[in-house]
């Protein structure tokens, strides 16, 4: 009967769990298919925009011809490098005041005149286009302006206001980055050319800089209505996805029957093969969609050519820069950074070759989020379908009492230490760094990259002329280092504190009160001042340590020369640090042993060895235990003593993984990759931790 | 009662040893006494000549400040409010001990206790929440804190890492000291009728005195000393803690060792004198009259 | 009865007032690393500020500590839960403007008349990519401090040192003629660039610049003379100094308060190097900035006060009584100022100084330089070598950032 009542349930848990999964997938594989397709469709838009812009700086670059104008600024540019200034600050006034007379005020006026007419035609010819202003960074001045806002008495040109300091912000952003990306990629990373912001109603602000004889003097800033059409959510396919391999299972049961695992294979099979066709059919409606936009952009960049051409010729300008150069409206489909996507060729029509490139990497980028989709769905499938859900659920009610004993001290534990252990995760999956924090994680993933690079680094050591050099910033000679460290100061740690507990704790002993507390002094101080008086009692001239030498006849010691010394030192000083926590660990689980034990031992005659060895050690187990496993873990990331004393010198030879970490983190700023050390960190300490529980059984409970 | 003499050690080898424990443990602090004492702020170094003798050298070693002066202390309770600090600290300390106790012994209580599903792997997950380095971790426990629960520039939230830093120390060391009082305890007191609630209260945690003593001074300790938290979220500077007004005596150019001497000095004492409390529970131990009933 | 009535009139009167005040005055928040009299000094000009503005800015403030400032404002600003105001050295500024929405660009507000009152290399120190990110506020310089009772005149050139110093020195006795933490790099600073050498040519770092070298392998010639001692540290200099066993010292003012009582003692500019020319010893200045937070609701009045606060009045009361070297120029005119010879010694070393770099990139410099400097001081490798090295590791770490 209950067998029977068993069978049931298996077929239609695995029922119910392939249609929750294959819900969860087809949902999330149609979300994912909409967002790409919206996305798509905003890059169109904002390609197109794009075009558009490119049109128009074209038009302002073409609008200050003459030589005259292009003097005044290289004169303002070679000013500052003139005179370091021995007259401390004396320089400054009088460079402001020269860049000042340097500037021709008709040639100015006339080029603002031309500017500002240019702008004005532009606005004319392209009704979809909004506001369009150009800033001069000169003067701060608004030199053209179509807005309806700068209208009569607030018309260009004119001294920007102060609301308008972003504006002129946005500007100088944009000069520093073009400068920036100028100076060549061995400085920072590259920055974006062109400020892209989209407003709430669908209206998009682009801005990009204004170039004269080289150098960035100005910005324009162009509004375009750029809503994109809206992508209709699939209903067909996404239903199709969902019902299908339920549909098809529930045929399959049939000829299946009741088997447990043969129907657990089957539902994963089907989930798989529907997941799989789901992402053959988004890739194709993805294609479709990029397609689409290069030749929305290659039909814009036909209209706006000629629209140029014509303003030019209207403006009586020449299409050729004053440097020659002739319109290049093929070069018009530019990224943020001012660079040709290369989708269009030079005939104006869409590059199959980059296209297809294209949908290589769409199709890479579509394995692995199906790869992702398929394994959270077959863990739901799992889930529901193995029996663990119902398993879970009773059990929460059975346990009641224990889980709400556990729960304060665990909800705390999640909230404040597993989320941000959630976020150093997926920081290690990412490039994050200085330049890129303002990305999503999305845009930094680089997957394993930062573990690989880290775990498949194997210079430890190198062949010189003196033979054999440790490569001390090899993550396997700090991670051998860390591991040495650990070892030798818990060792030193537990034995001087277990002993010192143990005389302590003897009937009898005088003093003991006195001597108690004076060994917990160095936990009761703060440790960072007595990290740095040990750090001076072994200085090679002036410390303590060499003056006892030498008074004991002995020769100082460079400690911090050699990285066995400078181990030392540091090993030193953090075994005083940490023996009292021990000692006082230790005299608390003495307390734990019945004395009558050892009054039946002595009856037995076993000797004060046997006694400490078959009950003193014994007993204290359960309560050193976690002690000495916690100990471990902290040693390991014990992070002021080896910063504070040693500061990893020689050479970084006594850095240990967690200052290694801080510094990639702190001084190279490279926070996945430090993240990636960390999560490594955790995994070496995870291993150890159950290696040690399973030898203990530190996590059973009493019989 | 007294077992035989002849069986126990001779004592005077071990207060030998211990006594050059003591002389090792002292040493260092009696440095950091001498700084503090001595009116300037440099960290004291021992400056002989080359050819010095035997005299100048041990003078030199011995830490006594050239002339005695309590100006450090003077100024560092004088030229800012470092006595509030200090209670602010002792508040925050002393609340992080009761709520970490009451929340470990209520979970170590389980875990010793209760078998239940999920049983092993809470426990190993109390544990593993150590492992995780926290050098990028400020960034989103200020995220948390701050910007989600809104507790930024209070107590309770301090109160609240802190006690979450320290939980995973003292339920494993509860548990295992729960561990080692036997279950015939509760299982009489279960037949004489008693609540589950008088078991725990009445039997359990009288017994684990040692147990909660060190869990106490844990929880203390882990809430007196931290500093780049508190200085983090608070932004008040009458909320700010004692380690982060000691702190302010290291600039980024200069250091005023003296005031910062001082100060971990009269920072040493609350904690001194909570061991000096906790001690007589520390060493009561099970007797065995008590145990096997 | 009628005082209870006169209450509550008197309250629903505050009331109704109240409110209105609080529309009007503005509250700008400021963060800062001071502490005792530098302290007292700026929360006695923003007294001045609070009552010349009754009404209508209200600042208060906030110190933190040196070790968790950096990490603060990193956590804090960018996610719009800091200060409106603070201020910091510039070492930081680069990394901050990297980071986005921390630090606010002031040009717009600059006019020529407010550029034109700082000195020029501390205004430097806060443009990054040709933009000024704060207003200085004061800097830190290091120049030659001398005992009077040993060094009746401070040296003019670095030969007049060498000969003073080992005149003086009698490493046996303990006594050294020059102390100073040579093998730390900021300091070194000071040789290196009188070389005419530096850490970054725009943005490439050249640590192994011909002139980097230079001006190590004639640290070494000093190091080799015997004048100073071995492993310097802070600790080692004031002790040294205050025990009359130093005669110079180059440090900044930081020294001076660590500086015993009994000791006189002088101040003096750099010497000109001999050996390069006769050019000045150039050291490094650090430059505290009064900054605007970006996502600051009240950036107009915060640059009110970021302006009041580095102009002459608040930085007289901060030179006289914080004993800071503001950045302000016309202060120095004061003669107050201008009678005060450690402000005048600093002020006259800020003329030759360099301000440190204050890219981002600096702080991946700082540990392999730092290496190479413990190298060469113990000359365990040449400084040729030891360079290379550190240039090769600072150009990794710099990629290692560029890589996807």
């Amino acid at each position: 009967m209950a067998a029977q009542a068993q069978l049931v349930s298996h077929r239609r848990r695995f029922l119910i769990g392939l249609a929750l999964a294959a819900l969860l997938g087809a949902w999330l594989g149609a979300a994912l298919l909409a967002g790409s397709q919206q996305a798509e469709r905003r890059d169109r838009a904002e390609r197109r925009a794009l075009v558009t812009l490119s049109s128009l700086t074209a038009v302002l670059d073409r609008t200050s011809g003459g030589s005259t104008q292009e003097a005044a600024p290289t004169e303002t540019a070679q000013a500052p490098a003139a005179s370091p200034g021995t007259e401390g600050g004396m320089g400054l006034g009088a460079e402001i005041a020269a860049a000042e007379q340097g500037q021709a005020p008709t040639s100015a006026d006339a080029r603002g005149e031309a500017v500002r007419k240019a702008v004005e035609r532009f606005a004319a010819a392209h009704p979809e286009v909004g506001a369009i202003r150009v800033v001069e960074f000169e003067g701060i001045l608004l030199a053209a302006s179509t807005a309806p806002s700068d209208r009569g008495a607030k018309a260009a040109p004119r001294r920007l206001e102060r609301d308008e300091k972003p504006l002129y912000d946005l500007g100088q952003r944009l000069r520093a980055a073009v400068e920036g990306n100028r100076q060549g990629a061995e400085g920072a990373a590259r920055q974006p050319e062109i400020g892209v912001a989209r407003q709430p109603n669908g209206v998009l602000i682009l801005t990009a800089p204004v170039e004269r004889g080289g150098e960035v003097i100005g910005m324009v800033q162009m509004e375009t209505r750029a809503v994109p059409e809206p992508a209709a959510f699939a209903w067909l396919p996404f239903l199709a996805a969902w019902l299908a391999p339920v549909l098809g299972l529930l045929l399959l049961s049939f000829a299946l029957g009741e088997k447990r695992w043969l129907l657990a294979g089957a539902a994963a099979l089907v989930l798989i093969l529907d997941l799989f066709l789901y992402g053959r059919y988004a890739l194709q409606v993805l294609a479709a969609e990029r397609r689409a936009s290069t030749q929305a952009v290659a039909a814009q960049i036909g209209e706006e050519s000629k629209k140029a051409e014509t303003l030019l010729a209207d403006l009586s300008l020449s299409p050729n820069k004053p440097a020659g150069q002739p319109l290049a409206p093929t070069l018009w489909d530019v990224d943020l950074f001012r660079q040709s996507r290369g989708l269009i060729d030079a005939s104006g029509a869409p590059s199959e070759g980059r296209l297809g490139e294209l949908a290589g990497a769409d199709a890479g980028r579509m394995t692995r989020s199906v790869a992702v989709l398929a394994l959270v769905s077959l863990a739901l499938l799992a889930f529901v379908g193995l029996g663990w859900a119902v398993r879970t659920g009773t059990a929460l009610v059975e346990y009641r009492v224990a889980y709400a004993y556990t729960l304060p001290a665990s909800l705390g534990m999640l909230v404040l230490v597993f989320f941000p252990f959630f976020y150093g995760i997926a920081l290690s999956f990412t490039n994050a760094n200085i330049y890129n924090t303002d990305k999503s994680i999305f845009e930094t993933f680089v997957g394993l990259q930062n573990y690989i690079d880290i775990i498949t680094d194997f210079h430890v050591a190198h062949r010189t002329a003196e033979g054999l050099v440790w490569d001390y910033h090899n993550f396997y000679y700090t991670f051998l280092f860390t591991v040495i460290w650990t070892v030798c100061n818990v060792a030193i740690g537990v034995s001087l504190g277990l002993l010192l507990a143990l005389i302590l704790n003897l009937r009898g002993f005088a003093l003991k009160p006195i001597y108690r507390v004076l060994l917990i002094l160095p936990w009761a101080t703060p440790n960072y001042i007595t990290s740095l008086i040990f750090k001076g009692m072994f200085h090679s001239q002036f410390g303590v340590i060499n003056q006892i030498l030498e008074m004991l006849g002995g020769h100082a010691v460079a400690w911090f020369n050699r990285p066995f010394t400078s181990f030392l030192a540091v090993l030193t000083t953090n075994g005083w640090l940490s023996f009292p926590f021990m000692m006082v660990i230790s005299l608390g689980a003495l307390q734990s042993i019945p004395a009558d034990l050892y009054e039946a031992a002595r009856v037995d005659g076993a000797s004060r060895w046997q006694q400490f060895r078959s009950i003193t050690l014994p007993s204290l187990k359960p309560a050193l235990v976690p002690a000495i496993i916690l100990s471990v873990i902290w040693t390991f990331n014990q992070f002021n003593v080896i910063y504070l004393v040693s500061a990893g010198e020689p050479g970084g030879s006594t850095e240990i993984l967690i200052t290694q970490s801080y510094k990639l983190a702190f001084e190279q700023y490279r926070y996945g990759y430090a993240a990636a050390y960390s999560a490594i960190i955790f995994l070496i300490l995870l291993a150890y931790g159950t290696w040690q529980n399973k030898v203990t059984g530190a996590t059973e409970a009493i019989g | 009662m007294r077992p035989n003499r002849s069986e126990e050690p001779a004592h005077w080898p071990l207060h030998i040893f211990v006594l050059l424990m003591v002389l090792i443990t002292v040493y260092p602090i009696l440095w950091v006494v001498t700084i503090a004492f001595s009116g300037g702020q440099s960290l004291a170094i021992t400056n002989v000549p080359a050819n010095a003798t035997f005299g100048e050298r041990l003078r030199a070693i011995v830490p006594w400040p050239a002339h005695v002066s309590a100006t450090n202390f003077v100024s560092l309770f004088r030229d800012q409010p470092f006595a509030r600090w200090l209670l602010n600290s002792v508040v925050v300390a002393g609340m992080t001990t009761i709520l970490g106790v009451a929340l470990a012994c209520t979970a170590a209580y389980a875990f010793s206790r209760f078998r239940f599903p999920g049983r092993r792997v809470g426990l190993m997950a109390f544990l593993v929440s150590q492992m995780f380095p926290g050098t990028l971790m400020l960034i989103p426990l200020f995220i948390i804190l701050v910007q989600w629960l809104k507790l930024g520039s209070t107590f309770t939230g301090l109160v609240l890492i802190y006690t979450v830093t320290a939980i995973p120390f003292c339920v494993w060391m509860m548990k295992g000291y729960f561990d080692t009082i036997p279950k015939e305890l509760e299982e009489s007191a279960l037949i004489d009728g008693a609540s589950q609630a008088t078991i725990f209260f009445r039997i359990i945690l009288p017994l684990a005195k040692p147990a909660v003593a060190v869990t106490a001074l844990f929880s203390f300790m882990t809430g007196w000393n931290e500093f780049i938290q508190a200085a983090t979220f608070m932004n008040r500077e009458d909320m700010y803690t004692g380690p982060v007004g000691l702190r302010f005596f290291v600039g980024g150019f200069s250091q005023q060792w003296g005031y910062f001497a001082a100060g971990s000095i009269v920072a040493a004492i609350p904690v001194m004198a909570l061991f000096l409390f906790l001690q007589k529970y520390l060493v009561s131990g099970l007797t065995a009259g008590a145990v096997k009933g | 009865m009628r005082s209870y009535f006169f209450r509550v009139t008197l309250a629903l009167a505050l009331l109704l007032v109240f409110p209105l005040c609080a529309l009007a005055q503005k509250e700008i928040v400021v963060w800062h690393g001071y502490r005792g009299g530098e302290k007292e000094a700026f929360e006695k000009v923003v007294d001045n500020f609070n009552k010349a503005n009754a009404g209508k800015i209200k600042v208060t403030t906030l110190a933190v500590p040196y070790d968790a400032f950096a990490d603060k404002i990193t956590a804090a600003v960018p996610r719009g839960k800091g200060p409106d105001v603070f201020i910091f050295a510039q070492d930081r500024l680069g990394g901050w403007i990297a980071a986005g929405n921390t630090v606010e660009p002031l040009d717009f507000f600059l006019d020529p008349a407010i550029k034109g009152r700082y000195l020029k290399a501390t205004l430097d120190a806060m443009t990054y990519q040709g933009t000024i990110y704060g207003l200085p506020l004061n800097f830190k310089v290091i120049t030659l401090i001398y005992n009077k009772k040993l060094v009746p005149a401070p040296p003019k050139t670095t030969a007049e040192l060498e000969t003073m110093a080992k005149k003086f020195t009698n490493a046996q006795a303990g006594r050294f003629g020059l102390v100073y933490w040579y093998s730390d790099f900021y300091y070194h600073a000071a040789l290196m660039n009188g070389f005419g050498g530096g850490v970054f040519l725009g943005r490439k770092p050249t640590v192994n610049s011909a002139q980097n070298v230079a001006s190590l392998n004639y640290l070494l010639t000093w190091i080799n003379q015997g004048f100073m001692p071995a492993e310097p540290s802070t600790a080692l200099i004031t002790s040294l100094f205050n025990q009359g066993k130093a005669a110079m010292v180059f440090s900044g003012p930081w020294f001076l308060g660590e500086i015993d009582k009994g000791i006189e003692y002088g101040l003096a500019p750099l010497p000109t190097i001999s050996e390069a020319g006769n050019k000045p010893m150039r050291p490094w200045i650090t430059v505290e900035g009064v900054y605007v937070a970006a996502p600051s609701k009240n950036k107009d009045a915060a640059y009110e006060f970021a302006k009041y606060l580095t102009d002459v009045p608040a930085a007289k009361v901060m030179a006289l009584e914080g004993r800071q070297t503001p950045a302000n120029k016309g202060v120095y005119a004061d003669p107050a100022v201008a009678n005060d010879p450690i402000l005048k010694a600093f002020r006259q070393q800020v003329d030759v100084a360099v301000p440190m770099p204050n890219l981002p990139e600096m702080s991946m410099v700082w540990s392999p330089v730092t290496t190479a400097m413990n190298v060469i001081a113990k000359k365990a490798a040449t400084p040729k070598a030891a360079m290379d090295q550190a240039q090769k590791e600072v150009v990794e770490r710099i990629n290692n950032l560029l890589k996807k």
